[in-house]
């Protein structure tokens, strides 16, 4: 059909200029200027040529991912991840038909069945994409031909008039017929051409302005009007990705190899002191620790210093958050669980008890790191460091409860075997910490070693109220003894290296026994305690939203406790003050009830007790529904967080993309006709989805649920959240 | 997709008479760096040091790599007088140029390929790396394949049964 509307009209194109050139060209020339006919030609050339490239020109066609690329579980991957452009969130949607995330502003055409890059729309009148490469020979052709049929047009007219005498006579007859078609079509054609002249100043695409995806808010990819003006003519053109000739270059890979030299001494070193001062420690104030094990665990494996390092990198790039809330990560490794714990908490709470020389307590952030993913790049064990006791007076020694420990738990069961088990932080479970409790969950994390097989989802481990309750019960301390490292997000505290410092510091200056002071002014602890998630939602969430497999995932989880947090936060901003924060009851009283958006929100079911298998696809598949059920967000952005891409599909690309978790993640591929307004597929869900768009790009800071493949068990409270942010906002 | 890198990691097996020790190597992995949109949709590639490379290569090697390969990029997306000049070219001849002359895109392209085999032959094949040109990628993501020693393979008079592959 396209093809014979194409014929159609390139038939009548010509045909009618043809028409226009027999009778009237002399005539112009004599009566009008010389030069018309000429002008006239060239234009209709200009016209051709335009059409032509449009026509015939690769749009920008990526070609598909091969099968190595793809080293996510499809049933298991999230549908979309988040980027940040220019500080603004944009979402890559995975493509099921290509196997890649479709980067920015690239769509999959459902007619001709690729993705193509800056996607505009499907063209039936050239019966091509209009994309990246042609969409300039695309506009151009529309102005030309715009001008080609005014001018037509206008000396038709003007023939017609200066011969109204001989109106009946056949030159006339064919110019009036010549004049009235170009009339007719001028309209549309002139409207198209204004509508894409209007988009070219605004810096979007056909299909961007479609699915109003920036209607509301800023759109990253505009320079501003004249700088999109420029770019459309003068932008070099980018290359043919799809049919190139690949010259053969033949290169031997032949060992042995070389290989860089690692130093491991920094970490061994720190661990050592680690190992040894919390042994004394826990000879010592054994009361006082917050966290005790029964058996000093064996040393943990040699931390991979470089992975370490390349992990810290990336967090570090990631947290870089300009951000006045001072906020700790670190990371601990469990080495008899095989686990990291991911834990935060507030560096103000370090600084002060820095500054009044206590320890911080036990930063617990554990990342799991199960079975080793691979060969030599596995258990990238943090530097270990020793728990610190806890620097509240005994009864508060739970300030290592600043473990809001988040486990990220991979989505695959390790290659071991070894299932990754949540463990529920739950605060009966660390109360009863007559048993050596490790506080984290023998989740696996998947650092980019890791990363071929599995993406972590975390589970909110430890609820601040369980200082509340450890301290309440007077509980036996229960020391963790966990290597860990730091990783600072304020920017006093980012270096790798630096923080050595402080949660080393923690570590190195171990109190005496019985100094477990509490500085604290009331307020300060109370922050401490409460802001025990990274977070700032100021964040430009630009490095944290880098996309990439190992940090993106961490970064969601940062993220969205860290939105989770100020949520809360600004919620209790006027109480805080009126509190009056008794260093044994009151700090724990309040906060205890209010760091648990989680309980609040979610049902008991939602987040039980571990269930079997946890991590496997049933598992995800069926608390997904529970929480997804439970959202009633019109944003619905956490429902993107719950889409995974489902198993690989040679779907057509005409189904449209669902958003629950147990359909089938599919393209969706709408061909896109200036006139034609893009719809989404049946589910309600998804139906939100651009209205999600919309609405995602001018909050960024709320955007960021979908990144991480993560249980469903924080789902719930994602939505929530989310329709608390957008009550807030 | 065609393959520029035609890799042989493979011990002939012909060498019966010889005590002869080969290694051969085997694809064990493939790194895949991803795109940097921060800056949109030009060309760059995140320079974040990925961790299956940390016990193959310096980290400074390989930023340098990347960062060599973004400024490429940069060079070939600059919109500047030669584009506008190429653009102005090719309108007057009817796009007719484009038979004749190659855009400035594809003259960086090709530096760029011979800057990544320049790599390849002189830093990544000695540590048992390759990258993958992006363009073959769709410019989409850079692909480092990881290759391990799978030990000496020795043949000694007899039969030898050295097995290696050829890679992509």
């Amino acid at each position: 059909m396209p093809q014979v509307w194409e014929s159609q009209r390139t038939t009548f194109s010509f045909t009618s200029t043809g028409l226009f050139c027999s009778p009237l060209c002399p005539w112009l020339a004599v009566t009008i200027c010389p030069a018309v006919p000429p002008c006239c030609a060239v234009l209709f050339l200009f016209v051709l040529a335009n059409f032509t490239m449009a026509t015939f020109m690769d749009a920008g066609v990526l070609p598909v991912a091969g099968e190595d690329e793809d080293k996510e579980d499809e049933f298991r991957a999230p549908l979309y991840k988040n980027v940040d452009v220019k500080g603004v969130q944009v979402r890559m949607k995975w493509c099921a038909s290509c196997h890649f995330y479709r980067p920015p502003r690239c769509s999959h055409c459902s007619v001709c069945d690729h993705c193509v890059e800056d996607f505009d729309h499907h063209c039936p009148w050239v019966n091509n994409c209009i994309g990246r490469r042609n969409y300039r020979y695309f506009f151009l052709f529309l102005s030309s031909l715009t001008v080609h049929m005014i001018a037509v047009f206008t000396f038709g007219l003007v023939y017609v008039l200066h011969h109204v005498d001989d109106l009946w006579k056949l030159h006339c007859l064919i110019t009036l017929v010549v004049i009235s078609i170009s009339g007719l079509f001028l309209i549309p054609v002139l409207g198209l051409t204004g509508f894409h002249l209007y988009l070219v100043s605004r810096g979007r695409t056909t299909n961007e302005q479609v699915t109003g995806k920036f209607q509301g808010g800023i759109n990253p990819f505009s320079r501003g009007c004249c700088s999109n003006m420029e770019y459309l003519v003068c932008s070099p053109i980018s290359p043919n990705y799809t049919s190139r000739t690949c010259k053969k270059t033949v290169i031997l890979v032949q060992p042995p190899f070389l290989r860089p030299e690692v130093d491991r001494q920094m970490p061994v070193k720190i661990r050592d002191n680690g190992i040894q001062s919390l042994a004394i420690q826990n000879k010592v104030c054994a009361s006082k620790c917050v966290f005790q094990l029964k058996n000093p665990p064996p040393l943990p494996p040699k931390p991979d210093r470089g992975l370490l390092k390349s992990q810290v990198a990336v967090l570090d790039g990631a947290l870089e958050l300009q951000t006045h809330m001072k906020k700790f990560i670190m990371f601990c490794w469990v080495p008899d669980k095989q686990c990291c714990v991911f834990l935060c908490f507030n560096t103000q709470l370090l600084k002060t008890s820095e500054q009044q020389g206590i320890n911080k307590g036990s930063d617990l952030c554990s990342n799991t790191r199960g079975s080793p993913a691979r060969g030599s790049h596995q258990a990238s064990v943090p530097v270990s460091t020793p728990l610190q006791p806890s620097t509240v007076s005994s009864s508060l020694q739970l300030n290592s409860l600043t473990l809001n420990s988040r486990s990220l738990t991979l989505k695959h069961s390790s290659r071991n075997g070894s299932k990754s088990q949540l463990l529920s932080m739950n605060p009966e479970g660390l109360g009863s910490n007559s048993s050596p409790g490790i506080i984290t969950t023998p989740s696996l994390l998947t650092n980019q070693c890791s990363s071929r097989n599995s993406k972590p989802s975390y589970n909110n481990l430890v609820r601040p109220s369980d200082p509340q309750f450890m301290v309440q019960r007077g509980a036996p301390p229960v020391s963790y003894h966990t290597h860990f490292m730091g990783l600072g997000t304020d920017g006093a505290v980012q270096r790798f290296l630096q923080r050595d410092s402080s949660p080393s510091i923690a570590t190195r200056d171990i109190p005496p026994p019985g100094l477990v002071k509490r500085d604290l002014t009331s307020q300060g602890l109370q922050d401490n305690l409460r802001d025990l998630y990274p977070h700032d939602v100021s964040l430009p969430m630009s490095a944290a939203a880098r996309y990439d497999n190992f940090s993106k995932t961490i970064m969601a989880s940062i993220q969205e406790r860290r939105e989770q947090e100020e949520r809360e936060r600004m919620l209790r901003v006027s109480a805080r003050s009126q509190v009056l924060y008794d260093p044994d009851v009151g700090i724990y009283d309040i906060p205890s009830r209010r760091s648990l958006p989680p309980d609040n929100i979610r049902p008991a079911g939602s987040r039980g007790p571990t269930p079997p298998a946890y991590g496997s696809r049933e598992f995800l598949m069926s608390t997904g529904i529970l929480g997804y059920g439970m959202r009633t967000s019109p944003l619905s952005s956490s429902s993107t967080s719950s889409l995974t891409r489902g198993p690989k599909t040679s779907s057509s690309p005409l189904q449209s993309s669902s958003s629950s978790l147990q359909s089938k993640g599919r393209s969706t591929s709408p061909a896109y006709c200036p006139p034609e307004r893009h719809t989404q597929g049946p589910s309600s869900s998804t139906s939100t989805l651009p209205r999600l768009s919309s609405s995602a790009y001018p909050t960024p800071p709320y955007t960021s649920y979908a990144t991480a493949k993560r249980s469903s068990l924080p789902f719930p409270s994602e939505g929530k959240e989310s329709v608390t942010l957008g009550a807030l906002k | 997709m065609l393959c520029c890198f035609t890799v042989f990691i493979f011990c002939p097996t012909q060498f019966h008479n010889l005590q002869e020790l080969r290694h051969s190597a085997s694809l064990a992995n493939k790194v895949f760096i991803q795109r940097d949109y921060s800056e949109g949709t030009t060309c760059r590639f995140q320079t974040k040091f990925p961790s299956e490379l940390e016990s193959r290569i310096e980290l400074t090697l390989f930023e340098e790599t990347v960062k060599t390969l973004n400024n490429f990029y940069a060079e070939a997306e600059k919109i500047g007088g030669q584009s506008y000049l190429e653009g102005c070219l090719a309108c007057a001849t009817a796009y007719l140029i484009f038979l004749c002359m190659e855009t400035r895109y594809e003259k960086v392209l090709k530096k760029i390929a011979k800057y990544i085999q320049e790599q390849n032959e002189k830093i990544y094949a000695p540590r048992g790396l390759l990258i993958t040109d992006p363009i073959e990628r769709g410019m989409r993501v850079i692909e480092i394949s990881i290759y391990e020693d799978r030990g000496s393979s020795g043949s000694s008079s007899g039969s030898s049964s050295v097995s290696g592959s050829t890679a992509r």
